[in-house]
């Protein structure tokens, strides 16, 4: 009995350890401060929230840096940085925005859905500052003061979806999920329809690689590359990753089946290491610092932005990259696609079957 | 003269052997043959036929060599009597260390490399626990912190500025070399696209094991052998284990048991950190924040699971790099496939546990829970996809829940030993 008990005792202080490494916050802010140049801009600070894998992540984070950059540099606004920690709590990220707040930055910038509750709170305790959330509209992060910068991700996902099959010769196509959450669904989604529109006879296999609240299938490459070698020993010869971190295993998958990949977020066959780029097709292009960098240009011009703004294919938030020249024999199918896609003939669900 | 005293003494003497039959090397054997036999069977009921390939076996072998290093560390680490759930700490530890020297010296430098990350918090764990008497499960917690909070710290500072790294990622590793039998591997290649029942089966198990191997997974095959062979094998694994077991007595009899203990978590630390320098050089080829995901933990499960043996660790590590190689693969469809599998399993458990142990409240819960997950396979056509990662888990359960346990942990594991305390 002792034994058992000793061993429960084991397994709940691993469970507990578990939650621990949860609610640890140990944030790293790295400060910038830039002498404010352009007029008016003083006025406007920006901190920036970042994700789980902050800015250098070669993917969603970096992306959001971009923008920041590129305001600094043009709009001579002053900066500061924060990253979320792996399975951190509510109460976290509430206090990293609070902290931005009351360091006196008037342009909060949250970087993923997993802020919207907390943005939504800060943003009604701090009526004066101004958020923005990237990849949320809903309710919870609503607020006169927070612009809610959302994404078409399956109208990019559309045209990837009908470049796969387009390009498959097997008829088998695959998508792998980082974690089963609404927003990776309409990657999904997206990549169904158009793979069908392109083949109606297409195959199309499925994979998330955690359910939430396990967020690690954005962070395990090895993981990823096992969900990509079994599809690929399914008979896929095209995959198409939303998986964050976890790409890079597909993408090495893929380079040892001598198959091909579809990259996501950036043009990853420019940012993805060097030995796999040439099995990148083509990427999903989602423009995260287009929309980082039009929040900070309207409240330099006094204009701010709130309410949900949809980057779509029409405004140019999000579009497929051709680096490496691998699609090029179906660049005009994919802009066809793209043009009905604008003018709204085509209509690309946002959700699964 | 008391013929009481005497019968006591007697059947003491005469004691029947423990009932539990110990289970030799042949019987791993015929129990893994039965068992792929079986699973061939439901490859052909089912027509799913990723259950058996030779890509699942590979990649079930490439998912566990991790958990089972990790779990090796704990089978050391208790052994001796200190308790180590501390081991995702330095398998965090050693995912870093392994990078960082793959970055800077090359592949092989990397293997070093993970064991010293790992090798460090075992340290800490050792200095903690046999040397100041810290609560073990304390001190293992408070390294899991550590350990996560000084690899993001690490890769911040040594990984941000190089090409191809980040705040939160390496650059992409350098890889090991992998092996390949040539023509044995094309030859089993051929047998099992034949299909051939049952053979062509055991044509991909065997595929899998001369294909495309890392060293890594040699490496940790002999350090399996060699474990068993240092802990029940010699004077120096004698000791260490009765340090696990009473050390009190084993230090009346001159053995050195704060050292022992010190030993076997310092090799505890240093094989979690092999198994981190596998996930970040073989497995992932790069390394990032929380890529361990929990493979400590199960680790230490693998190990309970296997009644802290080394044959046992590694069928525990081995279901479960199995399930969730095959739910990560073919997801929905496979894992249906699978439910049959785990029926028919838990009747026969059942009927094993009412016929021949007469543990009817077991046996007859068995044949339940077997007869509803054939409803469910019967009536479903394939599994939520948010079911299917807690497969490898939800199997796990089942079997120890169903199965006779006789699990037996070191018996001092867990307690704090002071030197001189049975004086």
């Amino acid at each position: 009995m002792r034994q058992t008990m000793k061993a429960a005792a084991a397994i709940s202080a691993a469970a507990l350890a578990l939650t621990a490494c949860g609610g640890s916050s140990s944030d790293t802010a790295s400060g910038s401060k830039s002498s404010g140049g352009a007029s008016g801009a003083a006025k406007v600070k920006v901190g920036m929230a970042y994700d789980v894998g902050g800015r250098g992540d070669q993917s969603f984070n970096d992306a959001a840096a971009a923008g920041l950059d590129k305001a600094k540099s043009e709009l001579g606004v002053e900066t500061k940085e924060a990253s979320a920690v792996n399975g951190e709590n509510e109460a976290a990220r509430e206090e990293r925005l609070q902290q931005l707040v009351d360091a006196g930055y008037t342009h909060v910038v949250a970087v993923g859905f997993a802020y919207a509750p907390s943005v939504g709170k800060v943003a009604k305790a701090n009526p004066d500052a101004h958020f923005a959330i990237v990849d949320d509209a809903s309710d919870d992060s609503k607020g006169d003061n927070v612009a809610q910068l959302t994404f078409a991700e399956q109208e990019g996902s559309y045209l990837v979806g009908a470049a796969a099959a387009l390009k498959s010769k097997t008829g088998n196509v695959g998508f792998v999920g980082g974690v089963n959450t609404p927003l990776i669904n309409k990657f999904e989604a997206g990549f169904v329809a158009g793979a069908k529109a392109a083949n109606p006879k297409i195959k199309v296999q499925s994979k998330y690689l955690t359910q939430p609240p396990d967020f690690s299938g954005f962070a395990d490459p090895a993981k990823g590359k096992t969900a990509a070698e079994g599809m690929f020993q399914a008979g896929a010869d095209v995959v198409y990753h939303a998986a964050g971190g976890s790409g890079g295993g597909v993408f090495d998958a893929a380079k040892a089946a001598n198959k091909m990949a579809i990259g996501v977020d950036s043009d990853q066959a420019k940012t993805a290491k060097e030995g796999v780029r040439d099995v990148i097709i083509t990427s999903m292009i989602k423009k995260v610092d287009v929309s980082v960098y039009d929040f900070i240009k309207s409240g330099t011009e006094g204009k701010d932005l709130t309410g949900n703004k949809i980057y779509d294919l029409k405004a140019g938030g999000v579009d497929y990259s051709t680096t490496g020249g691998k699609i090029d024999d179906i660049k005009s199918k994919l802009d066809t696609y793209k043009q009905d896609i604008i003018s709204g003939k085509i209509k690309v669900p946002a959700t699964v079957g | 003269m008391s013929a009481a005293g005497l019968d006591v003494g007697a059947e003491r003497l005469d004691a029947p052997p423990r009932t539990g039959r110990r289970l030799q090397w042949w019987h791993w054997l015929v129990i893994a043959l039965a068992g792929l036999f079986v699973l061939s069977v439901l490859e052909a009921v089912t027509g799913a036929n990723d259950i058996v390939s030779s890509g699942a076996i590979a990649a079930a072998f490439g998912l566990a060599v991790p958990i089972a290093l990790a779990g090796l560390g704990g089978l050391w680490s208790e052994r001796a009597g200190v308790v180590n759930i501390g081991l995702e700490g330095m398998m965090i530890l050693g995912t870093w260390g392994a990078a960082f020297a793959a970055v800077h010296w090359g592949a092989w430098a990397g293997i070093i490399g993970g064991i010293v990350g790992g090798l460090i918090g075992g340290l800490i764990h050792a200095i903690a626990t046999v040397t100041f008497g810290v609560d073990h499960i304390v001190s293992g917690v408070a390294l899991n912190i550590i350990g996560l909070g000084v690899a993001k710290y690490l890769s911040a500072r040594f990984f941000a500025n190089l090409p191809g790294g980040g705040p939160t990622q390496s650059p992409s590793l350098p890889d090991l070399p992998r092996l390949t039998i040539g023509g044995l591997s094309d030859g089993l290649k051929s047998v099992e696209d034949d299909n051939i029942f049952f053979v062509s089966q055991i044509a991909a198990v065997l595929r899998a094991l001369c294909t495309d191997l890392s060293v890594l997974t040699l490496l940790a095959v002999v350090l399996f052998v060699a474990t068993w062979w240092v802990l029940w094998r010699t004077a120096f694994g004698l000791r260490l284990r009765s340090c696990g077991e009473s050390p009190v007595a084993a230090e009346s009899l001159g053995v050195n048991v704060i050292r022992y203990k010190f030993l076997a978590v310092l090799m505890s630390g240093a094989l979690a950190g092999l198994g981190g320098a596998f996930l970040s050089l073989v497995a992932a080829g790069i390394y990032r924040d929380g890529q361990t995901g929990g493979r400590g933990y199960i680790g230490l499960a693998a190990m309970i699971f296997g009644n802290w043996r080394p044959g046992g660790l590694l069928a525990g590590s081995t279901l479960f790099g199995y399930t969730d190689a095959i739910q990560l693969r073919a997801g929905t469809q496979t894992v249906h496939a699978f439910l049959l599998f785990v029926a028919v399993v838990l009747v026969a458990v059942g009927l094993w546990q009412v016929i021949r142990n007469h543990r009817l409240v077991q046996g007859i819960g068995a044949i339940i829970m077997g007869a509803l997950v054939a409803v469910w396979y019967f009536t479903t056509d394939a599994v939520a996809g948010e079911l299917t990662s807690t497969m490898p888990y939800v199997t796990t359960l089942l079997v120890l829940v169903f199965a006779s346990q006789r699990l037996r942990m070191p018996a001092a594991d867990g307690q704090v030993y002071r030197k001189g305390e049975g004086h």
